[in-house]
Parts: structure tokens; C-alpha cells; sequence
């Protein structure tokens, strides 16, 4: 296998290949999920309930709720916007404070105020909502508080919030979008034109070509994580361990992009097969994402011996050790791909290329 | 138009996806998959605070609490009992009230309170349960707070009644399916344009138009039914099924009509793929929205999926008619109209 063969190929493919097919895989699309991720997933998934706020004055119980922490705080800029937002489920619930909601609490120990709840708020929400919200008027008042609560904690389990768990798939996602995709289609892309046939017989060989679209398929996984690590500050506090599993992850995309490439005969077949098999791929995502669903369902995915590192490695701060099964588990699955990539081309340079096409 | 044209050309197309096991096998696989992943999904939505309560001596206040069946707080014997619960997942948090609290109190001093909370919980559900204790007190000791609130609900009242998230997923799973379609439909007229089996075919008696009709029937067909199939399967037309399959008709046109754009605009089956994805990604957010309510705000009504899966989640999951959904179906049928016709005709440009 010659090396200078293949950094040919693979500037052959960089220089002239569809430039926008490489700005969309490497640039527009980890920025767009990136955005959508940090923009609009940041509290979807925390259990906190919604409390929507119109303060028509200027009281003392819009900061101390923000402070308090308990609910997840919004401002509306009037009583229109703030029906809006509950009515859409923005919020679990909106209040608009009067212009004397302090001076009525502190006279009268009065809680006055209009309140839109969202009807498919949940019963514990509505519940919770009403108790911070008197716990924290409290604090206007000035009342003594008659009770001195410890809090225990019972279990090693840690909690960690949504956000944070769904963040490793969003790598993963951009990993698997550039490192499966691109090998495959510009594999059956090349079929479909049979250029692969000519560049074949150059002095190129089909490991040669397998090898230099295997290295951008790897290389743009590994550059589509990076830029959503740097874009989110999540490198974590094992940067190079998290680097080598998306290395790792990449590589195993783009052996799965290879072999669809040498199957795979037609475009409409590798996005039947994308359909499926992405869900196959990000399989564990989901079990992540709704922890009802039996944990131990995710050791049928080979994904999840990549994902389960990544979310050790940038959530639970774990290290080598830590990882060292999984990340086992994942080197031999690539060198199983390995194994199988090899064997294919193997027997598509022994028998005429058309065979695959 | 000449029918047995667009029938013959029919004809081929579909040979060429039957002979395409592969293809087949993969379509199928993936319908079912998505049909899995909507049966384990969570069928409920756990909508109440799983807390529980040990108190030798139960305030009256507190005693209010474990009375609310929206509270659903568990009352335990014994302290090891309360701290099992939580260990074992029963209970999130348990309170554990004092022996003496009512002396306590009665003495003019504060009585101690342990709050027990599983380490997996989320803490502002343990700060949520302080806020309530220390509520509940106020209460028992006379410092109650009065609420002068106009209370209003806004929609419909689902108390009791919350939507499951697998059932929040249908709009989004169907969307999915219908715009893979789009990708099918773009690529296997790419790979026609490509390949000049397209300009050989209008060298024939074939006009463009028949091309397109053929086209046309080929996209809508294999979107359409794939989505009816799975809606058939997870319960879609349990409500309204004639406006549901009418929105389902038009969400397959629509795909088809963008399928008709994305393969005019880009020059290779591999842009196909990248701008396809980008598409993909754009169409898919109005349905993130329904999965997570408040996600996303009116910006989002730019997007043409959204009166598609607007519709599809009133429809099936509120039971909506004609008369809340009228005005969705009238700017569907526009964006439709108008995104069937600007692929058509961009596409028409191309063959000429």
C-alpha cells in the first residue's frame, strides 16, 4: 500500500470533490445541531417546573425565585406574551405580579396576583410551583421560618441533568453524519459513474481508494466533534482519552460507510438502509434519553461502547480506567470492521469491479 | 396526457424497486423499527411527586398532603421503612417528621426535620420538597399566607390525562418517514439526470409532463403508504382518520415536490446527500416541538412541516375536527401548491 497513492486519492477527493457536500457535512450541519442542542435543548429535559413572570412593578420576588433555584424562572415582557408562553407550554405556569405585589405581601401577607396555568402541566408541577413561590415570599416577609430541615442523601448514584446527557449524542450524531455518509455515498456514487473502475486501473489500488475515503470519512467525524466540543467548552477533564474515543468512534463510521459503499448498489438503498440502520446506530441515545427503558437493552448496539466512554469520560469525569472495558470492547469492533473491510476489498480487487455495481 | 406512458414508466420504476431486494428488505426494517421504537417508548407519564412521609405524629397540615391524591405521598411505618423506599426507588424523598414536632412546636421551638433523597434524584426536586415542608409548617404554626389569585388554565385541562411521550412522538415519526422520501425521490432522479436516462426517456414519445406525473405518483405512492402503514400500526386513525389521511396526502406531495427541488438544485447524487440532510435536519424541528412543548416559538411557522405535524399531533393526540385544524390544511395546501409547482417547474428548466 503506498501512502503517496493515497494521499492522492485523498486530495482528489478534498480538491475535487463536491465542495458543498463538504461545507454542509463539516461546517453547516455541527453548527445547526450544535445551535439547536445549546439553544433550545438546554432545559427541556430538566425536571424543574416552568414558572413564567410579568412583573407590571418592580418586586423583590422575581430575583429571589431566580436566586432560589428551584424553578426554572422566565420574564415576559407583559401579560399578552406571558399567555402566549403558557399557553404553548413555554411554562408550567405564569403570573403577573401587580404593581404592589410587595407592598400587599408585606401589609397584608397577601399573595396577589393573576395566574394562567398551562393545561398539560404536570400535577406535581402545579403542586411544587405554589410551595416556592410562598417559601419565597416568605423571605419579603420576614417570617421565621419554625422548622430546621437536614437534607440526607441516600445511594452513590449521581444525578445528571439531561442537558448534559444528551450532549455526547449530538457528538455522536455528528460523527456518524460525516464519517458513515460520506465513505458511502461517494463509494456508490463512484460505482454509479464507474470511476471507480478507471481510477482501479492507475497505479491506485482499491485498498489504496478504500483507505483514502475511509481517512476523510474518519478525519471529518473526528473535525465535526471537535468543532461541537470546542463550540460547547465540553472537552471535559480527559481531553485526550475523549479525542482518541471520537477517533475511535469515526474510524468505526467510516469502516460502516465503507462496507454500505461496497453493498450497496444504489443511493435509494443506502438511505433505506440509513433509515434503519441509523436507528440501529443511535439506539442508544434514546435508552439514554428515557431511562424507563432497560439500560441493559444498550448492550446490543455496538455504538454504545463509544457512547458509554464519551459519557463517562466528558459527564461523570471518569479516566483511562474507568473506560478501559468499553473502550476495549469498541477497539475490537473496529478491528472486526477492520477485518471485514479488508476481506471485501480483498474480493472486489480479485473479481471484476462491474460485480459490485 | 397519455396514460399508458406514465403506466409504462410506472411500470419500470417500480420493477426496478422490486428488483432491489435490498431496498425492500431495508424499507421494511425500517418501518418496523420505528414501530418498536414507538411501543418502548413510556406508554404514561409519571405526573406526580413519588415523595413519601414517616411521622410518629402527623400534623394536621401535613396530614392535607398525604389526603392529595396529586401529591401521591406514601406514608411509611417506620424510619427504615421511609429510607428503604428511597434506596429502592419507591420514593425520590422522604420526610421524617419528629416524634415530639407537635411539642416542639408548642414550645416555641423548631423541630428537627430529616429530608431523606436518593443521590440519583434531581436536587430541585429535593429543594422543591424543603420548600413544601417549610410551607406545611408555616401552616401548622399559624403563619399561613393568603393567595388572592384569578387563577386560568390554558387549553385544554389534561390533568390526569397527560399526553404519553410515545404518543407526542408520532407527529415526529412520521415526518421522519415521509422525508426519507424525499431523499429517495431526489436521489433516484439525480441518479436519472446523472445517468441521461432521463433526457433519453424525452427523446421518446414521452412528455416532460408525463415524466413528472409518473414521477409524482412514484413519490407520493411509496411516502404515502409507508406512513399509512405505520400510522395503521401505532394508532394514528383511532381519531379523525379522513383528515388525518388527507394531511397525510398532502404531507406526501409536499416530500414529493421538494424531492423535485432538491434534485434540480444539486448536481450529484453526493449533494443530494449533504442537502438532503440539511433539509432533513430544518423539517424535523417543528417536531421537536411537539415532542417538547415551548421549544420552539412562532419562528418556527416558516417551516411548511409544521402545519404537517401541527396537524397530525391535533389530530391524533386531542382529537381535534375540521374546525380547529381548517387553517393548518388551507396553508398546508398553499405551501403544497406552491412547493409542488417551483419543483416542477425548476425541474422542467433542467430536462430542457
Amino acid at each position: 500500500m503506498s501512502i503517496k497513492h493515497i494521499i492522492t486519492l485523498f486530495n482528489r477527493e478534498v480538491i475535487h470533490g463536491p465542495k458543498d457536500v463538504t461545507f454542509i457535512m463539516v461546517v453547516v450541519t455541527p453548527i445547526l445541531i450544535s445551535l439547536f442542542i445549546s439553544l433550545a435543548f438546554g432545559n427541556i429535559f430538566s425536571e424543574k417546573p416552568k414558572l413564567g413572570l410579568t412583573d407590571l412593578g418592580n418586586s423583590q420576588i422575581v430575583n429571589l425565585l431566580k436566586e432560589n433555584n428551584t424553578l426554572l424562572i422566565k420574564e415576559y415582557p407583559d401579560e399578552a406574551a406571558l399567555k402566549e408562553a403558557t399557553t404553548s407550554g413555554a411554562v408550567d405556569m405564569g403570573l403577573v405580579l401587580p404593581a404592589d405585589f410587595d407592598t400587599s405581601l408585606i401589609q397584608t401577607n397577601t399573595l396577589k396576583a393573576n395566574a394562567y396555568v398551562w393545561g398539560e402541566s404536570l400535577a406535581k408541577s402545579r403542586m411544587i410551583i405554589p410551595a416556592v413561590l410562598a417559601d419565597t415570599a416568605r423571605q419579603i416577609t420576614g417570617a421565621n421560618v419554625p422548622v430546621e430541615i437536614n437534607s440526607i442523601s441516600l445511594g452513590d448514584e449521581m444525578n445528571v441533568p439531561w442537558a448534559d446527557r444528551l450532549f455526547p449524542f449530538v457528538v455522536l450524531m455528528a460523527m456518524f453524519f460525516s464519517g458513515l455518509m460520506l465513505p458511502a455515498s461517494s463509494l456508490i456514487d463512484e460505482k454509479q459513474k464507474r470511476t471507480l473502475e478507471a481510477v482501479n486501473i492507475t497505479p491506485a489500488t482499491l485498498g489504496e481508494i478504500f483507505t483514502a475515503k475511509g481517512a476523510i470519512g474518519t478525519l471529518l467525524g473526528v473535525v465535526m466533534g471537535l468543532i461541537i466540543l470546542a463550540l460547547n467548552s465540553a472537552f471535559g477533564n480527559s481531553p485526550l482519552p475523549l479525542i482518541l474515543m471520537l477517533g475511535l468512534g469515526s474510524l468505526m463510521a467510516s469502516l460502516l460507510g465503507l462496507l454500505a459503499g461496497a453493498f450497496i448498489k444504489d443511493m435509494n438503498t443506502l438511505f433505506a438502509v440509513w433509515k434503519f440502520g441509523g436507528l440501529l446506530l443511535f439506539g442508544p441515545a434514546f435508552i439514554y434519553l428515557f431511562p424507563q427503558i432497560p439500560q441493559w437493552i444498550g448492550y446490543f448496539f455496538p455504538t454504545y461502547y463509544i457512547l458509554k466512554p464519551v459519557v463517562d469520560l466528558s459527564v461523570y469525569d471518569a479516566g483511562w480506567t474507568d473506560i478501559a472495558l468499553n473502550a476495549g470492547i469498541s477497539v475490537i469492533l473496529v478491528v472486526i470492521l477492520l477485518v471485514a473491510v479488508s476481506k471485501v476489498v480483498s474480493r472486489m480487487s480479485n473479481s471484476a469491479l462491474r460485480l459490485y455495481t | 396526457m397519455n396514460f399508458s406512458v406514465i403506466k409504462a414508466l410506472l411500470k419500470k420504476d417500480f420493477s426496478l424497486f422490486l428488483q432491489n431486494r435490498f431496498y425492500m428488505l431495508m424499507t421494511i426494517v425500517g418501518l418496523v423499527f420505528y414501530i418498536i421504537i414507538f411501543f418502548i417508548m413510556p406508554n404514561k407519564v409519571d405526573e406526580q411527586l413519588k415523595a413519601g412521609i414517616y411521622a410518629p405524629v402527623m400534623p394536621p397540615a401535613f396530614s392535607i398532603l398525604v389526603a392529595d391524591p396529586a401529591s401521591s405521598l406514601t406514608s411509611y411505618a417506620s424510619l427504615e421503612e421511609a429510607k428503604a423506599a428511597v434506596e429502592n426507588g419507591d420514593s425520590q424523598v422522604a420526610i421524617v417528621l419528629p416524634a415530639d414536632i407537635m411539642q416542639t412546636w408548642a414550645s416555641g421551638g423548631k423541630p428537627e426535620v430529616e429530608i431523606y433523597y436518593a443521590s440519583s434524584a434531581p436536587i430541585e426536586l429535593r429543594d422543591a420538597v424543603i420548600s413544601l415542608v417549610k410551607e406545611l409548617s408555616y401552616i401548622q404554626t399559624g403563619q399561613s399566607l393568603t393567595f388572592d389569585t384569578n387563577e386560568q388554565v390554558m387549553g385544554q385541562d389534561m390533568l390526569g390525562e397527560q399526553i404519553p411521550m410515545r404518543n407526542r412522538m408520532v407527529p415526529l415519526l412520521a415526518i421522519f418517514i415521509l422525508m426519507m422520501e424525499i431523499l429517495s425521490l431526489a436521489s433516484l432522479i439525480a441518479e436519472e439526470n446523472e445517468q441521461g436516462t432521463a433526457r433519453a426517456l424525452l427523446v421518446t414519445p414521452m412528455t416532460v409532463p408525463e415524466l413528472f406525473a409518473a414521477k409524482g405518483i412514484i413519490g407520493v405512492g411509496m411516502a404515502l403508504g409507508q406512513v399509512v402503514l405505520f400510522m395503521l400500526l401505532v394508532g394514528g386513525f383511532n381519531s379523525q382518520p379522513l383528515i388525518t389521511l388527507g394531511v397525510l396526502l398532502l404531507g406526501s406531495l409536499m416530500v414529493t415536490g421538494l424531492g423535485f427541488l432538491l434534485a434540480s438544485l444539486t448536481k450529484s447524487l453526493m449533494s443530494v446527500t449533504a442537502w438532503g440532510m440539511l433539509l432533513f435536519i430544518i423539517l424535523a424541528i417543528p417536531g421537536m416541538g411537539i415532542m417538547f412543548p415551548g421549544l420552539i416559538s412562532n419562528w418556527a411557522k416558516v417551516i411548511p412541516s409544521y402545519y404537517l405535524t401541527d396537524t397530525v399531533n391535533r389530530v391524533v393526540n386531542y382529537g381535534a375536527d375540521l374546525s380547529v385544524v381548517g387553517g393548518n390544511l388551507l396553508i398546508l395546501v398553499g405551501f403544497t401548491a406552491v412547493i409542488v409547482t417551483a419543483g416542477i417547474v425548476v425541474l422542467r428548466r433542467r430536462y430542457q
